[in-house]
Formats: C-alpha cells, sequence, structure tokens
C-alpha cells in the first residue's frame, strides 16, 4: 500500500514540474514579446525622432532659409561667378 | 423492487450504454468531423494578418532621401477602459490635437478610431496609457514636399504610386507583403504573443534618382522669383548632365502655384531656340560656307505671301550673325537651300515630335508635320520655329546632344537601384539614340551658340570667368488655335561651360507680363543666375575640375575689370596643366574601410567627399567601381555596425587598403 503511495506521489511531483515548467516557458516568452513590442516601439520613436531632426535641417539649410538670413545678418549675398574661387585638385593627388 | 444485483445490472448497463454514447460522439467529433472543426476552432482562435512591405526609397543622387517610408499610427480609444478619462483625455487631446468639443464626442462612444496617421513621437506618451490601443501602418513620407513635388508624384489612397515617378517605379518600389499568424481570445483580442511568420514581407527596391536636390531648389527658387516678377502664366526649368542624359533638375510652375509636369506634358513653339537646328543641317549638308552672306532685306522680308521681320535689321548676314543676332529674314532664306524631307529629318533626328522615353508615366511627343503636310511657307516657319511644338526636356535633349559632340542621348531620371541591403541591381549607363551631326558641326553650333552669349541676343546671360553658349527664342503663343496678340513663350538654352559642356539649361518663361516679353531680358538672366548659384553650391554635380581650365576669358581679363574681386582660380600648387581634363574615372570600392582612410582613399582618387553618419563605411554614392568625374562629390555613408553587414553580404572583413 505505502509503495502504491509513492508512485502516486511521484506522477504528482512530475506533473506538478510539468505543469510549473510549461507555465514558466509561457511566461518567459510573454515577457520577451512584451520586451521586444517595447523595443520595436522605442526604435519606431527614435526613427521618428531621426526623420523630423532630418527634415528640421534641411529646412533650417534650406536656400529659402539661410540665404535671407545670410543676407540680412551677415550682410553676405550670392556670388557673382567672378568672386568664386575654383581651386584644382594637385595632380599628384588623384 | 428488483433484486440489488438486477438494479446493479441496470446502472452498469446504463453507464455503458452512456459511455458508448459518449465515444461515439467523441469518434464523430474528433474522426468524422475532425476537419471541419479543427479549422473552425482554429479561425476562432487565430487571426491571418498581412505584413506591409516596407515601399522602397526614393533618393537624390547624393543620397539625399526624397520620398521614404515610416512607421505611423491609427489610434483607437476604448473611453471605458481609461483609468482616469480626465487626465488622459488632457493627454490624448495634446498629443493627438484634438479639440475639446472633439475629445467630448470620442468619450460618448463605445470605441474612438483616430486615422491620424500619427508619428511616433507623437503617439510615444500614449503607449502606457491604458485603454489606447495603435495600430501601426506604413506611411510614405516626404521630407522635403516641395521638391520635385511633380517629378516624384504621390501614392493613392490604396498606397500604389498615383503619379510621377511614384508611379512609374510602383512595381519596383512596393515590394511584396508577408503573411502571419496571431493568437487572439474569446473577444477577438490578439494575445500579447509573437506572431508566427509564414511569409516574411520583402522590402521595395530603393531608387536613386538622377535629380540634384541642391541643383532642384535653385531651379525652382529661380523660377519662382522669375514669375512673380514678370508676373507670368508659368515656366519650366530643365537642367541634364549631356554626357550622360541624366536629368538633374526639373521645376514647372503654374500662375495658381500648382506644379504639374509641365516640362514633360506641355508643348510650346520653341521660336527661335529652333534656328540652331536648321544651322545644323545647313553645317552637315555642306549647303552654306562660314563667308556665304545673305542680305538683311532691312528689317522687313515679303516672301511666298507673308512678311518676315527681324528685330534686329543688319544689312548683311552669315549663318553666325543669323544666329547671333536671331534674324528671321537670314535663318529663312539660309534653310531654302534644304530639301523639306532634309530639313524634316534633321528635327526628327533631334528627336522633335517623338518621345523622348524618359521614365515618366506622361510625356508628350509634341508636333512635326512631315513634308507632305507642309504649306509653303513651313519650310520658312519651321527654321525660325514654328509650325513645330516641343516639350521643354525635348528641347534640353536636342540642346544636349550639341553638347554632347552630336550624339543625342535618352534621358533618365534613374541614376542606380539598389535592394534594401544596399546591393546595386541597376546602374545607369548613357544610352546613344543616334548620332545626329558630327562632332566638328557640332562644335561649329556650339561656337556660333557662344556668339550669341558673347556678342548676341544672349549677352544678359554671359559670366565673367565662364563662357556659356546659348540661344534665345521669344515665340508668340497659340491660344485656342490662334496666334494670341501680345502674348509670347520665352525661352532660352544654354549650355555651360560652352566647351565641354557639363550642363544644359532650359528655361521657359509663358506669357511674362510685367516688362520685356524677349526671352533676352527675362530667360536669359535667370539662366545667369542659376549658373552663378550652382557655381557657388557646395554639392552641386559639377565637375570642377574641369571647370577650372574652362575660363580662358578669366586668363586673358585685365586684372584691374573688377576692382577688389578675387582672381577666379587658383592653382594649388601652381603647375599650368595640373587642372588638365580628365577621363571619368572609377569610385573606388571603400566599404569596410574606416572613415579616415576611405576619405583618404577618396581624396587621393580626386573625388570630393561628403559624410552621411560616422563609424565604418557602408557604401558610397556613386557606388564603388561606378564610373564619376574627377572632382566631383562622392557621399560616403557610414555606420558603426556596417562591419557586420559588409561581412553578412559576403564582403571581406574591415580592412585597411582599398579595393581598386
Amino acid at each position: 500500500m505505502a509503495k502504491g503511495r509513492h508512485w502516486v506521489a511521484l506522477w504528482l511531483v512530475a506533473f506538478l514540474v510539468t505543469t510549473w515548467l510549461v507555465y514558466a516557458r509561457q511566461t518567459a516568452a510573454i515577457r520577451a514579446a512584451r520586451e521586444l513590442a517595447d523595443l520595436r516601439a522605442r526604435r519606431a520613436n527614435l526613427d521618428g525622432h531621426r526623420a523630423d531632426l532630418e527634415r528640421r535641417i534641411r529646412a533650417a539649410e534650406s536656400r529659402a532659409v539661410l540665404v535671407p538670413r545670410a543676407q540680412a545678418r551677415l550682410g553676405l549675398h550670392l556670388p557673382s561667378d567672378s568672386e568664386i574661387v575654383l581651386v584644382p585638385a594637385p595632380s599628384g593627388s588623384r | 423492487m428488483a433484486r440489488p444485483a438486477v438494479r446493479i445490472q441496470v446502472v452498469q448497463f446504463g453507464v455503458l450504454v452512456g459511455l458508448a454514447l459518449l465515444v461515439g460522439r467523441a469518434a464523430q467529433v474528433q474522426i468524422l468531423h475532425g476537419r471541419r472543426w479543427a479549422e473552425e476552432a482554429q479561425a476562432q482562435r487565430t487571426e491571418r494578418i498581412v505584413l506591409q512591405a516596407r515601399r522602397g526609397a526614393l533618393y537624390d543622387r547624393h543620397g539625399t532621401p526624397l520620398a521614404v517610408t515610416q512607421e505611423t499610427y491609427h489610434v483607437g480609444i476604448a473611453p471605458n477602459e481609461l483609468r482616469d478619462p480626465a487626465a488622459d483625455g488632457a493627454l490624448i487631446s495634446r498629443r493627438l490635437g484634438l479639440t475639446a468639443r472633439t475629445w467630448q464626442q470620442a468619450l460618448r462612444r463605445r470605441y474612438a478610431y483616430f486615422a491620424g496617421p500619427y508619428s511616433a513621437l507623437e503617439v510615444q506618451p500614449l503607449r502606457s496609457v491604458r485603454g489606447v490601443h495603435l495600430e501601426s501602418v506604413l506611411n510614405r513620407f516626404y521630407p522635403d514636399p516641395a521638391v520635385a513635388r511633380a517629378t516624384i508624384g504621390r501614392l493613392g489612397d490604396e498606397g500604389l504610386g498615383a503619379s510621377g515617378l511614384e508611379r512609374t517605379l510602383d512595381s519596383l518600389l512596393s515590394g511584396r507583403s508577408g503573411a502571419a499568424v496571431v493568437l487572439k481570445d474569446r473577444a477577438g483580442r490578439e494575445y500579447e504573443s509573437p506572431a508566427r511568420v509564414i511569409a516574411p514581407p520583402v522590402a521595395g527596391l530603393d531608387v536613386v534618382l538622377t535629380l540634384d536636390a541642391e541643383l532642384q531648389e535653385i531651379a525652382q527658387r529661380a523660377l519662382d522669383d522669375a514669375l512673380r516678377r514678370m508676373d507670368a502664366d508659368g515656366g519650366d526649368v530643365v537642367m541634364l548632365d549631356p554626357g550622360t542624359g541624366e536629368v538633374l533638375a526639373l521645376a514647372s510652375r503654374q500662375r495658381d502655384g500648382s506644379a504639374r509636369p509641365s516640362a514633360f506634358t506641355d508643348t510650346f513653339e520653341p521660336g527661335s531656340l529652333a534656328k540652331i537646328f536648321a544651322a545644323a543641317a545647313l553645317l552637315s549638308l555642306r549647303r552654306v560656307s562660314p563667308t556665304d552672306h545673305v542680305s538683311g532685306e532691312g528689317g522687313k522680308w515679303r516672301v511666298l505671301g507673308r512678311t518676315i521681320t527681324d528685330e534686329d535689321p543688319q544689312p548683311s548676314l552669315t549663318l553666325a550673325d543669323a544666329i547671333r543676332v536671331s534674324s528671321n529674314i537670314a535663318i529663312a532664306k539660309f534653310a531654302a537651300r534644304l530639301t523639306p524631307a532634309e530639313q524634316y529629318a534633321t528635327l526628327r533626328d533631334f528627336g522633335f515630335g517623338a518621345f523622348t522615353g524618359i521614365e515618366f508615366p506622361a510625356e508628350a511627343t509634341g508636333r512635326l508635320r512631315p513634308p507632305s503636310e507642309w504649306t509653303r511657307p513651313s519650310a520658312a516657319s519651321l527654321a525660325m520655329g514654328y509650325e513645330l511644338s516641343v516639350t521643354p526636356i525635348q528641347v534640353a535633349m536636342a540642346y544636349g546632344a550639341l553638347a554632347n559632340d552630336g550624339l543625342l542621348l535618352q534621358p533618365t531620371l534613374i541614376r542606380e537601384i539598389r535592394s534594401a541591403g544596399g546591393g546595386v541591381r541597376y546602374r545607369h549607363r548613357p544610352e546613344p539614340v543616334r548620332r545626329v551631326v558630327s562632332r566638328e558641326v557640332a562644335v561649329a553650333l556650339r561656337n556660333l551658340l557662344r556668339g550669341v552669349v558673347e556678342r548676341g541676343t544672349g549677352t544678359e546671360a554671359a559670366l565673367t570667368n565662364f563662357p556659356v553658349a546659348a540661344k534665345t527664342g521669344t515665340a508668340r503663343r497659340v491660344v485656342n488655335g490662334r496666334y494670341a496678340a501680345g502674348e509670347y513663350t520665352a525661352s532660352f538654352a544654354a549650355l555651360f561651360p560652352a566647351d565641354q559642356p557639363q550642363l544644359v539649361l532650359v528655361v521657359k518663361i509663358d506669357n511674362p507680363h510685367k516688362g520685356s516679353y524677349f526671352a533676352a531680358q527675362t530667360a536669359a538672366p535667370v539662366t545667369r543666375s542659376m549658373l552663378e548659384q550652382a557655381l557657388a553650391a557646395r554639392t552641386v554635380a559639377l565637375d570642377r575640375a574641369r571647370l577650372s581650365t574652362a575660363a580662358p576669358r578669366a586668363a586673358a581679363a585685365p586684372a584691374d575689370d573688377e576692382g577688389g574681386l578675387v582672381p577666379y582660380v587658383v592653382p594649388w600648387p601652381y603647375q599650368p596643366d595640373s587642372a588638365g581634363v580628365g577621363p571619368r574615372r572609377a569610385v573606388p570600392d571603400v566599404a569596410g574601410l574606416g572613415m579616415r582612410e576611405a576619405v583618404r582613399t577618396l581624396h587621393r582618387r580626386g573625388f570630393r567627399v561628403a559624410l552621411r553618419g560616422w563609424g565604418v563605411t557602408e557604401h558610397t554614392w556613386p557606388a564603388g567601381g561606378d564610373s564619376a568625374a574627377a572632382g566631383s562629390m562622392v557621399t560616403l555613408f557610414a555606420d558603426p555596425h556596417a562591419a557586420d553587414r559588409v561581412r553578412s553580404r559576403g564582403a571581406a572583413p574591415p580592412r585597411r587598403g582599398p579595393r581598386r
């Protein structure tokens, strides 16, 4: 009779261990899925941030913005071709 | 009352029957109808979702993004799930830009949906708010929407290309959607678990256009300024590289501010712009010598029942004079030496009356009637640029043939096609259409055009240090099939520099109302302004090594001509022939090199370098192995993790020397 109880106890423990393993595995998977979703969200956020910054940089360095500011604040003007210096690359550097 | 044994047997029998029924039913469900129930269960707890493919990006020739795809969001709000409707509502309204009234209306609904689309930045603070459900969706984004809008085009509601290059390149850009299966609960909500991917999405190909964003901006601004100043109905600017047929800038604008692609679709009579093509036929067929003169007829000549007039009457003109002062009388007289078939064939060879073959969904052929449909004055009219309608892109390609020593090329807007991993799938090579005139004739024609800018109608386009070859054209406009009184199209076609041209510019101004309507005073100064800006620009696709030798006028000019101004060129170190014209050369493959080493390598090969990012070199534009003019700009893209990607593409590990 005692031998039978041991078997029952053994099966019960095996069942509990298996159940716990399934539970732990699923918990870990859900945690990983959440982390993955968080990382994706962060990446999307950073991508959006980068795109926003790039757009602002391009707008800020566009001629429509730069030329009037350079003329008004620094007294610069668009150069005529006679004011443009082209420095040819030394032949040895080619 | 039955005996206990009998009762037990009855119970046992009942249990047995019950068990048998249970087993039978189980067999029916599991075996006979198993497939159907399994499918139903599968459908109830799983959902097949479409994984959107990233649409390929469009870049300018230096790698500046013109159209990219980004993750954006639709936002759903379940008011009954909000923990603190007042505080959450304030946050949601602020992030989504909702008015108080809209928010109150949303609260009264069971589920409010805001399509947006909202950027990741806008929805970031909402991610942790209970009751807010974000649905990600890939969306097209134009970093600078004003740049080449008509050329690039837009997407339709279905996310497919609806106009412009977005439409032409749709099959390349759109990629292939994938599919995945997700688990869902009884209420149909997705479980927070990874999806089972059935087919991964395949991203679309990236396309590098031939457009130069900086030249494009120069062209657009110059055109806008000109239209405003002249109170004109509209206009177009085309810039292209005559050596490759690559279109560098395309600007079109109408009076109402709209920008339809009229450089491809709208035709006009080119007027005097076409005189050079009559000259091309005359020189090719040797029907005229440099010393041949015709009478200027005092500026008024009656022939075949019509009167031809000149704005600048001359007593006697050579062919060079006819082009220089744009004499209608002289070119009509010279063109009489050609047969209609010869005149027609020359115009046809230059590409008029036919599609150019550019990758744009809509293009007009213009009109060039065959000689069988001509009337008696048609030959003279065609020589003067009437009875012929052309598009600005056709004019640019025809002048490009003159710049390219007589070889007509097919124009293109596509420079490279790349896979999402960066591999080059296609790279444009110049595609000759036909030889239109011999090299000698092309040189002679360029000299005629040079005379226009130096001493003729195009002096307003002249630069101090760089020779320009060009032709003016002022033509009456056709409205409702008749020439409208007082309405003109002013146009200007220029080759820069006059020797070995690197740039062809065509400027067209429709019906200028303020000031002069002549191209010499309208379109020519716009051309000069654009050329000056292009010369001063940092990244514009000009070969400055060649340009620095293309300034004999400056060398010959007296030093005190421009008091106090800096000389145009400083050879460094001084070598009389140091800036000799070099051929196009191969861009070294520097992928995988550190930035410093990559920049050194590119400098040693004679290229200028623009840096994007930092770390290890990932790729360059133009790509390694492609050819580019010495002195031109190579954009170097670097990334701290590029070494891994370069390795994964099968390239060598980070290294210290370039591949040649």
